[in-house]
């Protein structure tokens, strides 16, 4: 079965690329922003995801 | 060297092209390549929402919140700046309402209650996906509309370092071109 997780990467790349885009004009401008934002996003969900399953006591 | 200005254009016509379909106000501005991109990101997302759902997370009920919350659908408003599908889900409901057949095979219809229902022990939790993604693809087109409107936010701060570097550059040519020949079009 397909882990659910890997769904969040389109979200994120998608987010992050259109975001970047409407703030700036110049492509490396662009590719910069996105590129430090989707790293942000990702980074931001995996540690959530790291204190939700340190804190889950099921475990 | 200058690179060009942005050329908004008509500003009105290119959010409502933008809003109707995302990234075609800035074909229509000849930002090709921010077209490009805002397409692919948010008829993407939005194509991949519709397809994970089986097409049936998008759709307009005419309901009265207050009176049948329900079957209200709030979700909608996130989506409806996807402006053709918002349009052809609207004329699908409003032909419901007057008890005509649905067209282009019922896409984006209503889907009655059973095929609701049924939506999420067949699929599980990529419904909620597929809301998710469709729900994104339509506020991120909020920004390509503003971006198509009235330009990128930080603009300015672009145009401004450009200015001194050109200005670093060559001290002489200060007075003659202060923005290196950079302007939006359109702003005041």
């Amino acid at each position: 079965m397909t882990n659910i997780f890997w769904f969040v990467l389109p979200l994120a790349v998608s987010i992050s690329l259109v975001y970047a885009a409407s703030r700036h004009e110049s492509w490396p401008r662009i590719w910069g922003h996105a590129i430090r934002l989707c790293l942000t996003i990702l980074g931001v969900l995996l540690l959530s995801t790291l204190v939700l399953l340190l804190i889950n006591t099921q475990i | 060297m200058s690179r060009p200005p942005v050329p908004l254009k008509n500003p009105a016509k290119a959010a409502l092209l933008a809003w109707l379909v995302p990234g075609l106000g800035h074909f229509y501005q000849g930002r090709t390549g921010k077209g490009i991109l805002y397409a692919v990101c948010i008829i993407g997302l939005y194509t991949l929402g519709l397809v994970l759902g089986e097409g049936k997370v998008v759709f307009w009920t005419w309901t009265n919140p207050l009176a049948d919350s329900e079957r209200f659908r709030l979700s909608f408003l996130s989506q409806a700046p996807v402006g053709l599908p918002a349009i052809l889900a609207v004329v699908q409901s409003i032909l419901k309402w007057y008890g005509e057949q649905p067209i282009f095979w019922g896409f984006l219809a209503e889907p009655s209650q059973i095929a609701i229902n049924g939506l999420q022990p067949k699929l599980g939790k990529i419904v909620e996906i597929a809301w998710v993604y469709t729900a994104v693809a339509g506020l991120l087109n909020v920004l390509a509309i503003y971006d198509a409107y009235d330009g990128p936010a930080h603009i300015d701060d672009e145009l401004e370092e450009e200015s001194e570097s050109a200005t670093a550059a060559s001290p002489a040519s200060e007075k003659n071109a202060p923005l290196g020949g950079v302007k939006v079009e359109g702003r005041a």
